[in-house]
């Protein structure tokens, strides 16, 4: 048996009281689970939201049932499960694609990041010049040029 | 008048000292500034111990985001004209001077060290011989390039290049992290600049071998290609010096 229905007839979604209860209960887990990660600081919260309505959606879709079968209509796919499918893998097509983004837009924050540390090293040594102690080069630990010796 | 030449520099330190001394040599009055790209070996020390300034990426960033810190130093510290060139050796100092020679007399904003002389055919000044791969790529982005900015270019990926500050706040606010070469060249013509070739003269690589194998060329290659299609239809940004 499909996790998901009990299918009798390919064009509907018969889902028995089980699975509903189930898909209602793995929602709700969901749900607190990226509430927890929000609480313990793993998650950010601008990028929640999205999760959240994923939720909802499980949610939504164990206690109407129906509601999936309209959607399926609307999109004029006969069967549901297709529809079902379509929808989640768009979604998650979406998705994978925000994060693209955003870690795009990370990369070049870290970017220029890494280029303003290396200006202001460059500002440090230039002052440590002027200031005639060649000798302070030795007292940073951190250079990436020590780190192999 | 100040110039400041920039090397970025990633795990070169065999050859920094001599690239250095040959840039002094070339060029008594100009400022250099090493831009260690996050070398694993003791480059950003033995640039120092040659008494020039060093900008130090914290990591690996790669050749785009080092060629952008020297543009922004350059940039920011009020230089009237910059350049820079490889730290393997490859390029001569006194064909770096050339270049900056061209910008200083403002025939152009940025002018680019090209190793082939002459356009039409692939013959270089010296004897220098690219291997068959890179001779292909040569080929395929001098054809896009040219086409997208209409003008003609024969060495798309040199790393000599001249700049003045139109250029250095072009490029210290939008500098492709990947594909440096060709996609600034692109967007100095798109921006309205003047970009100018010169033919230079170049050396072999003085150690190690080139990176690319053929695959990695192949893949360079398509990426490169679309990079540039990409770039044609990014918008264009307003100038915000002259």
């Amino acid at each position: 048996m499909s996790p998901l229905a009990a299918v009798s007839d390919p064009t509907t979604v018969h889902l028995t009281s089980q699975t509903r209860i189930l898909a209602a209960l793995l929602a709700i887990a969901f749900m607190f689970a990226i509430l927890e990660l929000i609480r313990r600081d793993r998650l950010q919260e601008r990028y929640s939201v999205i999760w959240f309505v994923a939720g909802l959606g499980m949610l939504a879709g164990a206690a109407f049932p129906g509601l999936l079968e309209l959607v399926a209509d609307a999109m004029g796919v006969r069967d549901t499960n297709v529809a079902l499918f379509s929808i989640v893998l768009f979604f998650l097509l979406a998705l994978a694609l925000n994060f693209s983004v955003i870690m795009s837009r990370q990369a070049a924050q870290i970017t220029r990041l890494a280029q303003e540390r290396a200006l202001e090293k460059v500002r440090e040594q230039a002052a440590e010049e002027r200031n005639g102690n060649g000798a302070a080069l030795a007292e940073k630990p951190l250079q990436p040029e020590e780190k192999g010796l | 008048m100040r110039t400041l030449v920039f090397i970025p520099a990633w795990n070169e330190e065999a050859s920094i000292s001599e690239v250095i001394a040959d840039v002094r040599k070339a060029m008594p009055r100009v400022d250099i500034l090493v831009v260690d790209d996050g070398s694993a070996d003791a480059t950003t020390r033995t640039a120092r111990e040659n008494g020039v300034l060093v900008a130090t990426l914290p990591f690996n960033q790669g050749l785009g985001a080092a060629l952008q810190t020297g543009y922004l130093h350059a940039l920011r510290e009020g230089y009237d004209f910059c350049a820079h060139l490889d730290a393997d050796g490859q390029h001569p100092a006194p064909e770096v001077a050339r270049l900056l020679a061209e910008v200083e007399a403002d025939r152009a904003d940025l002018v680019i060290g090209s190793r082939y002389t002459d356009p039409a055919a692939e013959v270089g000044v010296d004897d220098y011989q690219p291997t068959f791969s890179r001779r292909i790529g040569t080929s395929v982005f001098r054809f896009f390039l040219t086409l997208a900015t209409r003008q003609r270019f024969t060495d798309t990926t040199s790393g000599m290049r001249a700049a003045n500050r139109r250029v250095m706040s072009l490029f210290s606010r939008h500098y492709s992290p990947d594909f440096a070469e060709i996609e600034s060249l692109q967007l100095a013509v798109r921006e309205g600049l003047r970009v100018e070739e010169v033919p230079v003269r170049m050396l072999e690589r003085a150690g190690g071998s080139s990176f690319l194998t053929p695959l990695r060329s192949a893949f360079f290659i398509f990426k490169g290609v679309v990079v540039l299609l990409v770039g044609q239809f990014r918008p264009r940004r307003v100038e915000a010096e002259r």
